[in-house]
Parts: structure tokens; C-alpha cells; sequence
């Protein structure tokens, strides 16, 4: 068993991890903009381990697998985004624990 | 309670037919002598790599013919419905936001790379001109959203859609007159595996797809304004 299985087995292990936590937060977390939180950052982060993972224990796929992962990396944040912010355009309800809304704060200026 | 009976017994009928019916057959044998013709048939007989692709476009390639001309009809449907008259949008929609803007401005080359490659290779992969061409309409939609101003060139994208249709006609022409038969292979099928292979898939499906994804983006262009249409309305 060569280094980069080892590297591929923990990263692997890395990603389904961050997809159980993004999963626990999904549930647990009160409202959308938390949730939001847990279901793209930490999906991303798994997303990206896992397939770097496999790229590097099967070498022929390590390229393709390297371009999956830019393309998450490029695609999600704008879909994580856009999803956010219509959420605050129609005024998702925020949990009584917010103490900090900067879009507010820049709107009012 | 005696209309339950009734129904319990009517589903434990079926439910015995389907299991003696089925306890005939084996698992594991070939059942269906028509796909085990096409596994058998397709390389030496289309040369094309993905099976499924010489089914749609090659055997069963006037109902493919039929399929477009299905799709056609639904955008027109979409246009008569939505787009009488004239192009009335005057309420801006409300800004996207800065993310979507620049990362619209990166990935949408590669949403239209990527359509393209998957209707060119569909004789290769799974995909090909209807799924190829889905995506490109996807990036155009991502256009909409991300620019409010965006307006696709209608004239343009209804001479490519016809292009595109008229491809698979005047093909199925080409079969008719060299090989007797309407949509017959006029090309010859190449290697296996490689780009220009399968005889008149590939052009066929370079059409297709440009077909499929400009109608797809006129459908969206025709929905977006309604939904500006209307709100210009409201305001007035």
C-alpha cells in the first residue's frame, strides 16, 4: 500500500466526516442562514476531499479530479450565495440568538 | 368495510397473477432477444461506443426525429403563449449580487464547453444533443440571473434552432437517396473510440444539441418576460 492510498484513505475519511457534521447541522441548527452555513461550507470542504481522495489513489484520474474540484470550489460559493440572499429578500425569520446583521447595517447607510 | 374486502382482494389477485406470471422467468438469462440484438449488433453494425446513443439515433432514429419535433412544438407553444406581441420589459427586477455576477462571468464558457463536449461525444458517452443541449440553456439561464438586462438575440437563436432541425432533415434526405431508406448511415463508421465515428451520429447530434439548446433558451427568454412583463404591468 503505497503513501498515496494512505493520503487518499484520510482525505476521504476527511470528507465523509465534514459531510456528517454538514449533516448533524443541518438538523440541529435553528434557522436558514445557519443552515445555509453547515449545508454548503461544509459540503464543499467534503466534497473536495473526497474526490481529491480517489484522484490521488487511482493516478489517471487525479487530473479530473482536480478539475471536479475547482469547479466546486468556483460553483458553489455563488450558488451558496445566491441562495442566501434571496432568503433575506424575503425575510426568512432569524433565530432569537442573532446579535449581528451587517447587510442591515450597510443597506441603512 | 365491504368496498375495503373488495378492494383487499382485487390487490391480492394482481399480486398473485404478477407472481405466477413472473415465476416463469429466470434471473439471469436473456429475456429480450431485442437487446441482446443491439449488444450484439451495434459496433460492427453503427460503430459507436455508447449503445444507447445508436438505439436513439441510428435503429430508432425517425422517432428521435419525432422526439425534436415535439420539443419544437412545445416552445412554440411556450412563445404564442407567453410572447404576443411585443417585447414589453421595462421593470429592472432587482440586482444580483456581486458573487453571482463575477462567478457567472467565469463558469459560463465552461457551462457552454462542457454542453458542447457532451453533444459531440454522444456517441462516445452517455449523454449527447438532448442533454448538451439542456446544459447550454442552463448558462444562459444563469445569464438572466445574474444580469438583469440580459436579452438573448431571438432572430439568431431562431435561425440556429432551424438550422439545427434542418441538419437532421436534410441527413435523413442524404440516407433516403444514396441508401434507399430515409435516415440511412451515409458516412462511414470509423474506428471505435474515436471522434469521427458512428457514421451520422455526430452530425446529427451537433444539431440536435444546437436545436435543443437554443429552443430551451428561447423558452427561457419567453418565461423570463412574463415575469417582468407582469411586473411592469402591476406598477403601471
Amino acid at each position: 500500500m503505497g503513501i498515496n492510498v494512505i493520503i487518499g484513505y484520510t482525505l476521504m475519511f476527511i470528507g465523509a466526516f465534514f459531510f456528517l457534521l454538514s449533516a448533524i447541522g443541518l438538523l440541529r441548527l435553528p434557522d436558514l442562514y445557519t443552515r445555509m452555513q453547515a449545508a454548503t461550507k461544509s459540503t464543499t470542504l467534503g466534497a473536495i476531499s473526497s474526490i481529491i481522495g480517489i484522484g490521488l489513489m487511482k493516478e489517471d484520474i487525479l487530473i479530473k479530479s482536480i478539475i471536479l474540484a475547482t469547479f466546486i470550489i468556483l460553483t458553489a460559493p455563488i450558488s451558496g450565495s445566491a441562495l442566501i440572499r434571496a432568503g433575506y429578500k424575503v425575510k426568512s425569520p432569524m433565530t432569537d440568538k442573532t446579535v449581528v446583521d451587517k447587510f442591515k447595517e450597510k443597506e441603512g447607510e | 368495510m365491504i368496498r375495503k374486502i373488495v378492494y383487499g382482494v382485487f390487490i391480492l389477485i394482481i399480486i398473485a397473477a404478477i407472481a405466477i406470471f413472473m415465476s416463469n422467468y429466470k434471473f439471469g438469462v436473456d429475456k429480450m432477444d431485442v437487446g441482446k440484438y443491439y449488444l450484439d449488433n451495434t459496433v460492427p453494425q453503427t460503430g459507436a461506443a455508447n449503445v444507447v446513443t445508436s438505439v436513439t439515433l441510428f435503429y430508432r432514429g425517425f422517432d428521435t426525429l419525432g422526439e425534436v419535433t415535439v420539443l419544437f412544438t412545445a416552445a412554440l407553444g411556450v412563445a404564442v403563449l407567453y410572447f404576443m406581441g411585443e417585447n414589453k420589459r421595462k421593470q429592472k427586477l432587482q440586482e444580483s449580487n456581486f458573487v453571482t455576477k463575477i462567478g457567472t462571468r467565469v463558469v459560463f464558457p465552461f457551462i457552454l464547453l462542457t454542453g458542447a463536449y457532451i453533444f459531440m461525444h454522444g456517441h462516445l458517452t452517455p449523454g449527447g444533443g438532448f442533454q448538451g443541449g439542456a446544459l447550454i440553456a442552463t448558462g444562459f439561464l444563469l445569464l438572466y440571473l445574474a444580469y438583469e438586462e440580459t436579452s438573448i438575440d431571438r432572430k439568431k437563436f431562431y435561425l440556429v434552432e432551424g438550422l439545427g432541425g434542418l441538419t437532421y432533415v436534410i441527413i435523413g434526405l442524404l440516407g433516403f437517396f444514396m441508401k434507399g431508406s430515409f435516415l440511412a448511415n451515409v458516412l462511414p463508421n470509423g474506428t471505435l473510440f474515436d471522434l469521427l465515428s458512428g457514421g451520422i451520429m455526430l452530425p446529427i447530434y451537433i444539431g440536435v444539441g444546437l436545436k435543443v439548446g437554443s429552443e430551451l433558451s428561447n423558452i427561457i427568454d419567453d418565461l423570463m418576460c412574463e415575469v417582468k412583463c407582469e411586473e411592469a404591468g402591476g406598477e403601471e
